[in-house]
């Protein structure tokens, strides 16, 4: 008996190798998900802040089998000219080969690309630049959020979002002060205080499968036979920060609007672990 | 409170269009929206390196260009959102084994940039002759601090806004209504009511603009009709 379940086993593996596509319309097909998901169901998440001493702040992620890293440096600089308040706050979002075999080592692939220039706009609508402020004019913190992927199985944004969100709570800077005789920062790190979100997003996302089928939260081979993918972004009251919809796949508006209201019901469970 | 170039709020900015002014490319558009203008040249079906091959359709690739310094990060991004909005819209079966390559480059920016670089798209795949499924027409709108809205919105616009909304709407999506919008990018701060008030005034706007590329389509195969018979 146990022989044969293996053997099963065993075929359903090599089933899914050679034909990933019908594999997985099987599933989806039946109403249900290669993992036992529902078709509207996300995977749990998990946060850690904090995970790395060196930074000034950190948190670890994990979206079901997804997980990034978020760490953010800090460093002392000069203002921009036209903004002398505001300090700065550079995201990057690192996919290297040791998260997926799609990916290969050099220059960051175009997903990569378009996942930090993203996380970075998304960035610049919830943090406040000018907290980042030492001396108008003089000196500011100048912040780098670097996002690494360890695994990755789909939702990278959600994660890298999310990632991003944790670590700015956990970001503690020294008290810095600029001394204006000699124009030299000092910093005490025994007084370091947190500097705090302007607002927590809460990002949810969802794709077209196969023409046909709409799910959350779709993990790595659920995306590769994605037609459309839709992010939806919520802020902490409830309010829309992004829609962004790609992919040739049709998704009428009622089904933009269910998902919305979906990604409310999944701001609750971020929440809760943040 | 009007708007700074005294338009209406639903009224879009003089629409401009001129085909196959790059005579080198297999097909080319100009397209501008007041201030704001792409030209967009389009390769294809042209051959394809060994390694990006794909066995069963064409490979769509899209280069982009601001207006100001050099290609960086946030260009790859425009490069994906136009990618993701014709990969599937090029019937990119019909020939296998070659590469559709698609390079805008942004005259100048005044706002809906996203928006004017998917509607010369467009028209440079039609001026190339590149099979398409149906034409695409885009169009953006903001909310503006005090509620109101506002198409197609300058830059003076967009940096005043709470929220800019970009959406692009497929030809065959007007006799199949249901089927919703092929490429949506809604950000800032605002709620369901504002998305689907943006929503429909920018479906509006695509209609206005897929009207005009249609007697621009028309314009150049009247002409080209001319010069056959001639």
């Amino acid at each position: 008996m146990a022989e044969s379940g293996q053997q099963v086993a065993c075929a359903m593996q090599t089933f899914e190798r050679l034909h990933p596509t019908e594999f997985q319309r099987r599933f989806l097909a039946q109403n249900t998900r290669h993992d036992g998901r529902e078709f509207m169901q996300f995977r749990p998440v998990q946060v850690v802040k904090g995970a790395i001493s060196t930074a000034q702040g950190s948190a670890t992620v994990r979206v079901g089998n997804t997980t990034v890293v978020c760490g953010i440096k800090a460093e002392v600089c000069e203002p921009d000219v036209k903004r002398p308040t505001e300090g700065y706050l550079a995201t990057n979002v690192e996919l290297s080969p040791m998260c997926s075999a799609q990916f290969r080592a050099g220059a960051p692939s175009e997903e990569a690309q378009v996942a930090s220039e993203h996380v970075h706009r998304l960035a610049g609508q919830m943090f406040d630049l000018t907290s980042l402020c030492i001396e108008s004019g003089r000196a500011v913190w100048s912040l780098a959020a670097d996002i690494v992927c360890i695994k990755h199985d789909g939702g990278i944004l959600d994660a890298a979002v999310v990632a991003l969100v944790a670590a700015l709570e956990d970001l503690r800077l020294p008290k810095a002060e600029l001394d204006l005789g000699t124009g030299m920062v000092s910093a005490d790190r025994t007084m370091a205080t947190h500097v705090g979100v302007g607002k927590r997003l809460f990002p949810a996302t969802f794709a077209l499968v196969d023409d046909a089928y709409v799910v959350a939260d779709a993990d790595d081979s659920e995306e590769r036979m994605a037609t459309a993918s839709l992010l939806v972004v919520h802020d902490d009251r409830g309010r829309l920060v992004n829609v962004w919809k790609r992919g040739g796949g049709m998704l009428s508006s009622e089904t933009i609007a269910r998902c919305v209201q979906r990604a409310r019901e999944r701001m609750t469970e971020i929440a809760q672990t943040l | 409170m009007g708007r700074p170039d005294k338009r209406e709020p639903g009224q879009i900015r003089a629409l401009h269009c001129a085909l196959g002014q790059l005579n080198r490319a297999d097909g080319s558009a100009q397209f501008s929206a007041g201030n704001t203008s792409a030209l967009c040249g389009v390769y294809g079906p042209v051959d394809v390196k060994v390694y990006d091959e794909k066995l069963d359709r064409a490979l769509v690739e899209v280069k982009f260009r601001p207006d100001i310094g050099v290609s960086a990060t946030k260009d790859r991004w425009v490069e994906s959102a136009v990618r993701s909005t014709f990969e599937r819209e090029v019937l990119a079966h019909l020939h296998p084994r070659t590469l559709v390559q698609i390079n805008i480059q942004l005259r100048e920016g005044d706002g809906s940039v996203d928006a004017t670089v998917i509607n010369a798209t467009t028209l440079a795949l039609v001026d190339a002759g590149i099979p398409l499924k149906s034409m695409i027409a885009a169009a953006s709108c903001v909310v503006l601090a005090d509620d109101t809205t506002a198409v197609d919105p300058t830059q003076e616009e967009v940096d005043a806004a709470r929220s800019t909304h970009t959406f692009a709407f497929s030809s065959s999506s007007s006799t199949r209504p249901q089927s919703g919008p092929v490429y949506v990018d809604s950000r800032g701060d605002f709620t369901m009511d504002e998305y689907n008030r943006c929503h429909d005034l920018c479906a509006m706007a695509a209609e206005r603009v897929l009207a005009f590329m249609r007697t621009v389509v028309e314009g150049k195969v009247t002409k080209e009709a001319l010069i056959s018979t001639a």
